[in-house]
């Protein structure tokens, strides 16, 4: 009897998750890999076309051009880590009010992207007040167009990411230096180690699982989340010159005068998936968190 | 050797107040210039308004874009999140930390393995979907879209957070006669707070900030939440910034109210399991 009353219990708990999931999660990926072999427009048709669409797709020039925007804007992933590791190594000394840094670093994760977004393109404008102080400084001639070649464009955003992330990566790198305890350190303090040699030799090297999750985490990061940056400075454009992966597929399905292309919509969509589970799983396998998880 | 100590301590101090500097200094600027007329942003960005306080740019986004409604809007879209996710989240939870069953382990996973699923992928079948059974430009189609987007890793951090709860604090209520769901409410809700109110504050945040899901599913003007509007009215703005600086800032001071008064709760539950 009791035994029957507990599963009821696990069932009805349980139901609404599977729910969920399973109509607004795993149907639409089956139906994203099922139309990505087709022409769909939303509508009516629906035609099989095979592979045609990643095969346009990866002839077409876009896929190159959004490997390339991918690859450089990944740069901001050891940027933002790095960074962010130092700012945890400073606030780890605890010094007075390194409380109130803490929160003030994790800020801009507070602000929406999308502001964020504006922001940046307002401060990288060509009117802007960054042109006006490379003008002030006498640096007048680097105060150019930066939105106006895909190149600038995407190292602004670039740094604009490694700015509203850094608080991230400090946290949490933070998180896993807490977990160092206090006996190394002293056992190092007696050894005669400077702070350097202590920061570089014992911290950084006991936080290489916390680190390993951190890269990945904001490498799956940068290909999946940057719709609200991208929406704010470029628009993915001029044409597709600064879309990613996640850009493209909005443009190719709701973006204004790209078409309604739900087909290669979704075979992007497939492809984005298949990276995203491939670095996950990944990440599974080196840290084998698995294991923490069950 | 002492002196040492206190120079890198000041040296430290410093860093940390330049990095501060860094990440407030944006703010700083909004504010200032949101508070300026267009014609004394273009003489000089940097300084404090010169005249007299400009209320109008805030004005402005009251009457004339009425910033509240949106305000609104956002705030049902993400209270509905909210409690959503605590409901179904909280019982989900329990029952993986704390009940054995046969599959446990790879149900969980399976949950758990959706997380990473970005919600590109899943946008144009629910758009086609949310548009045959009537939802879009309704806040259901967003919040079911967040609740099934959020809801693994909420899981992920209540599980993590109820395992350690006393068995023998349950069996104690089951004798007192608490059932199922006097057990949640007696011991999971009270021993569990600190991830619940976690996610009560993280999610409604998340849920504030995100522009792309909304963007796509509420497009008529009453339904819109800030950040759509938001996206929408700067590009129709270029020419008049002030208008858009208070347009940003005062998008952002929701969420930032809310951190500015939980930020202890958030920064601990971060370090703890680390959310992205």
């Amino acid at each position: 009897m009791k035994k029957r009353k507990n599963f009821l219990a696990i069932f009805l708990s349980l139901l609404p998750v599977f729910v969920i999931l399973a109509v607004f999660r795993v149907y639409p990926i089956v139906t994203s890999l099922l139309k990505s072999f087709t022409n769909w427009d939303g509508l009516y048709r629906s035609d099989w076309v095979g592979l045609q669409n990643y095969v346009n797709f990866v002839k077409s020039g876009q896929f190159w051009m959004v490997l390339r925007n991918t690859l450089i804007l990944l740069v901001n992933v050891p940027l933002q880590v790095f960074i962010g590791l130092v700012v945890a190594l400073l606030l780890y000394e605890k010094v007075k009010g390194w409380q109130f840094y803490r929160a003030m670093v994790y800020t801009p994760q507070i602000i929406s992207a999308v502001i964020i977004g504006f922001l940046f393109k307002i401060f990288f404008g060509f009117n802007g007040p960054f042109n006006l102080v490379l003008k002030a400084v006498g640096l007048g001639s680097m105060a150019i167009e930066w939105f106006g070649n895909s190149y600038t464009a995407l190292g602004v955003i670039v740094f604009s990411v490694v700015w509203f992330s850094i608080g991230w990566q400090a946290i949490v790198i933070l998180g896993g230096m807490s977990a160092i305890p206090s006996s190394v350190f002293e056992a190092a303090i007696i050894d005669g180690a400077n702070y350097w040699q202590r920061a570089f030799k014992i911290v950084v090297p006991m936080l290489v699982r916390v680190i390993e999750f951190a890269v990945i985490a904001s490498g799956v990061w940068t290909l999946t989340q940057l719709f609200p940056f991208l929406f704010a400075m470029t628009r993915g454009g001029p044409g597709y010159e600064t879309s990613t992966l996640d850009y493209m597929i909005y443009l190719k399905s709701f973006g204004l005068g790209f078409g309604r292309d739900y087909g290669t919509a979704t075979a992007i969509a497939v492809l984005l998936l298949v990276l995203v589970l491939a670095l996950t799983l990944i990440e599974m396998q080196v840290a084998n968190r698995a294991d923490d998880w069950s | 050797m002492a002196r040492r100590v206190k120079l890198k301590g000041i040296l430290i101090s410093a860093l940390l107040a330049v990095l501060t500097l860094t990440f407030l200094y944006p703010m700083y600027f909004m504010l200032i210039n949101s508070l300026k007329t267009r014609s004394e942003y273009f003489v000089n960005q940097f300084s404090l308004p010169p005249g007299q306080l400009q209320l109008t740019n805030f004005t402005t986004m009251i009457s004339q874009f009425r910033i509240l409604a949106l305000f609104k809007n956002s705030f049902i879209v993400s209270s509905l999140t909210v409690v959503g996710l605590l409901i179904v989240g909280t019982f989900a939870s329990f029952v993986f930390a704390k009940y054995r069953f046969r599959g446990r382990t790879a149900i969980y996973l399976a949950v758990i393995a959706t997380m990473f699923i970005p919600s590109q992928v899943t946008i144009i079948p629910l758009y086609v979907l949310f548009s045959r059974i009537g939802l879009v430009n309704t806040y259901w189609s967003v919040v079911l879209s967040y609740l099934a987007l959020f809801l693994p890793e909420c899981i992920l951090l209540m599980t993590a957070n109820f395992r350690p709860i006393i068995d023998e604090l349950l069996e104690a209520a089951e004798i007192d006669g608490c059932n199922y769901f006097q057990k949640v409410w007696n011991v999971v809700l009270p021993m569990g707070r600190a991830a619940i109110f976690l996610s009560i504050i993280f999610y409604f945040i998340m849920a504030w900030n995100d522009l792309f899901t909304p963007m796509i599913f509420l497009q008529s003007m009453e339904k819109r939440t800030v950040m759509v509007a938001l996206a929408a009215l700067m590009g129709r703005y270029t020419g008049a910034p002030t208008l858009q600086f208070a347009g940003l800032l005062l998008s952002a001071v929701p969420a930032l109210v809310v951190y500015i008064i939980f930020q202890r709760h958030i920064i601990r539950g971060l370090s703890v399991g680390a959310i992205k």
